[in-house]
């Protein structure tokens, strides 16, 4: 017990001395802070809308004021220059550009079927998809409104128009942080433990101070436990810090138990921990160990649910993400965060996630041996 | 047929990286509070023998006991009877001198009250009051040398391992270093001790030389002059080069 503390002691020392490693550790929870805030915020508002108005009538400026009436878009500018349009996109000034024709109304009125354009930047795609979404919505209203106003005034015929009335379950006004936190916890609880763990162990083995510590009678646990304990902590101090922050600054409601959520994030730890080690029994220099622990969270994250719904990936990638210990814990927050699921609800996820952490962190520990290679 | 004087102990000790032998056969009995050298070029071998005997490294064949414990299954005690300083400075260069001794101390068991009189004693032995709360990384390389020594002999072992302990340092600082090796000796404890400084050989009460991994001579320095009829050892490890090595 006693030479596990010396070992904490020496490392916390060490970790507050080690520039890349703070570097790390403030830095990694300060960036998803910042995605948090912006860069993944799915949900598009203050499009700039460039209007081409070759009809002028009362209904064409009436279809404008439709969008005008929204938060999603920003009318820029009226003109009758198409031209305008490429030019202002190139200068980043408009994102998404409506041509209404010339006789827009009047074909309207006679059933004519007006084409109106919408040119979209597509640079972003994701930006881009949901514009056009939004514009063709509005544009479906408005034709719904004439087209009821213009058969009601003169003769009925036998249009049906399917109604579609919306709601989500859940995440009721589809804020993309009450969605993206959950994911970056699991991101920070990965990143963290397994990053600094191979890195500092790897360290000891480039400096040829591990070398030292083998021929002590230190054990292999005490060792490891010393190594690990430290990281242990500073991830959960930090998901407290994330969490905190989404809370209190970014309104999410967190709807489950934190008391399931921590003993939950202590068993993926293992994981973490564990492939952290192993990195470190693998590799021979800090860059190396950096390199494929980038490597293998980038593969994790990719294939965990995080960017691309799980059920849009082909069939057999799906099958493979079974085997990615944070497809289960992504899943096991996002529940807990968002339907406040207990633990009942959960294991499903719960059992493989403990068997894939119990399995890579034996393993783990057995390939750490008190020898050289 | 163990001897209470002999403590360390080879028997045909082999060790090979897939195809390549680097310690070949090797077969050497120490004696309790020998200062043992081991003399050989870079690449010699010396570095993974060392390793066998400290339980870092599995022998491929052959037999070996460390203070009468077996290196292949018990390696575990043998860590409680050695002291070990490795060929790679092994302090942590970002912790101060007495946050390595107290960290070293810990790992060897020893009490807080322990650990503050080892550092009482290793800052007035080695002069060092002045470094105490700096940077382990900010000593003349000497002097790091000197604390690697003492770090390794925390826990008062009965044998001493030194690799290459004076690589790079200067020979006024070689010399200071040796007398606290002889100290040492004086007190019982066997030193083995690899170099690749000729002159060092003579300080060695016996001496191994080892040449792409076998042992091509063993005795004292004294004796291994008047064999070969050579006035140094410089000479005689080259002659012996020649004419055994391959
Ligand atoms: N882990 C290893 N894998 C492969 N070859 C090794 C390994 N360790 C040492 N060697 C080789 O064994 C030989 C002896 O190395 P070493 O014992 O370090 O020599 P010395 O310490 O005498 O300089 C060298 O040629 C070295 O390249
Ligand atoms: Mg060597």
């Amino acid at each position: 017990m006693q030479r596990m503390l010396t070992m904490i002691r020496k490392e916390f020392r060490q970790i507050f001395r080690d520039r890349p490693m703070l570097v790390i550790i403030f830095i990694v929870p300060v960036i998803q802070l910042l995605i948090m805030s912006f860069a993944f915020t799915s949900e598009v508002k203050h499009i700039s809308c460039l209007i081409v108005d070759f009809d002028n009538t009362p209904m064409s400026r009436d279809l404008i004021h439709s969008l005008h009436h929204t938060e999603q878009f920003d009318l820029t500018e009226m003109t009758t220059d198409i031209r305008q349009i490429d030019e202002r996109m190139k200068r980043w000034q408009v994102q998404m550009a409506l041509i209404i024709p010339p006789h827009f109304s009047r074909d309207l009125e006679r059933h004519l079927n007006p084409q109106c354009q919408l040119i979209v930047d597509g640079v972003d795609g994701n930006t881009a998809g949901v514009a056009l979404g939004y514009a063709r919505g509005i544009l479906s209203n408005f034709q719904e409104k004439w087209t009821a106003e213009l058969t009601a005034s003169s003769f009925h015929n036998d249009v049906h128009i399917i109604q579609m009335t919306e709601r989500m379950l859940y995440n009721p006004d589809l804020r993309s942080q009450q969605f993206m936190v959950p994911g970056i916890v699991v991101i920070l609880l990965t990143i963290l433990p397994m990053m600094l763990s191979a890195m500092s162990l790897v360290k000891e083995k480039e400096v040829g101070t591990l070398e030292q510590l083998m021929v002590t009678p230190l054990k292999r646990y005490q060792l490891l436990s010393g190594k690990l304990i430290p990281f242990l902590l500073l991830s959960f101090f930090e998901l407290f810090i994330v969490m905190s922050v989404g809370i209190t600054v970014f309104k999410i409601s967190m709807n489950g138990s934190y008391l399931l959520l921590a003993c939950l994030a202590l068993i993926y730890l293992m994981t973490t921990l564990g492939l952290g080690i192993f990195i470190s029994t693998i590799t021979h220099s800090q860059q190396q160990s950096m390199f494929v622990a980038w490597f293998s969270m980038i593969f994790l994250i990719l294939m965990s649910g995080f960017f691309i719904p799980i059920e849009n990936m082909p069939l057999l990638l799906q099958k493979l993400t079974y085997l990615n210990p944070m497809r289960y814990f992504m899943t096991i927050v996002r529940d807990i965060f968002q339907k406040g699921s207990s633990l009942r609800f959960l294991l499903k996820e719960a059992i493989p996630m403990t068997l894939f952490g119990l399995m890579i962190f034996t393993l783990s520990v057995f390939k750490f041996q008190k020898r050289v290679q | 047929m163990k001897s209470p004087d002999i403590i360390v102990k080879t028997e045909n000790l082999t060790r090979q990286f897939g195809r390549f032998t680097a310690v070949n056969q090797v077969s050497i009995r120490i004696n309790r509070g020998e200062i043992f050298g081991f003399l050989g070029a870079n690449g010699a071998g010396k570095t993974t023998l060392i390793r066998m005997l400290c339980g870092l490294l599995k022998p491929s064949s052959g037999e070996a006991t460390v203070a009468g414990l077996d290196i292949k299954r018990e390696s575990e005690k043998i860590k409680q009877k050695i002291g070990y300083m490795s060929q790679h400075f092994s302090l942590y260069n970002d912790l101060t001198v007495k946050e390595n001794i107290e960290f070293y101390a810990g790992i060897y068991g020893l009490n807080r009250k322990q650990i503050f009189q080892k550092q009482n004693e290793i800052s007035k032995q080695l002069q060092m009051e002045p470094y105490l709360d700096s940077r382990t990384s900010d000593l003349p390389l000497g002097l790091k040398q000197r604390l690697a020594l003492a770090t390794a002999l925390l826990h008062n072992p009965p044998i001493l391992f030194l690799d290459e302990p004076t690589s790079g340092v200067d020979p006024r600082a070689r010399r200071s270093f040796w007398e606290l090796i002889y100290q040492k000796a004086a007190q019982g404890t066997t030193i083995f001790v690899t170099t690749h400084f000729i002159d060092e050989s003579e300080y060695c009460h016996r001496l191994s030389i080892m040449d792409n991994g076998r042992m091509i001579a063993i005795d004292t320095p004294e004796s291994m002059k008047k064999r070969y009829k050579k006035k140094s050892m410089q000479e005689v490890f080259g002659f012996l080069i020649r004419e055994k090595g391959i």
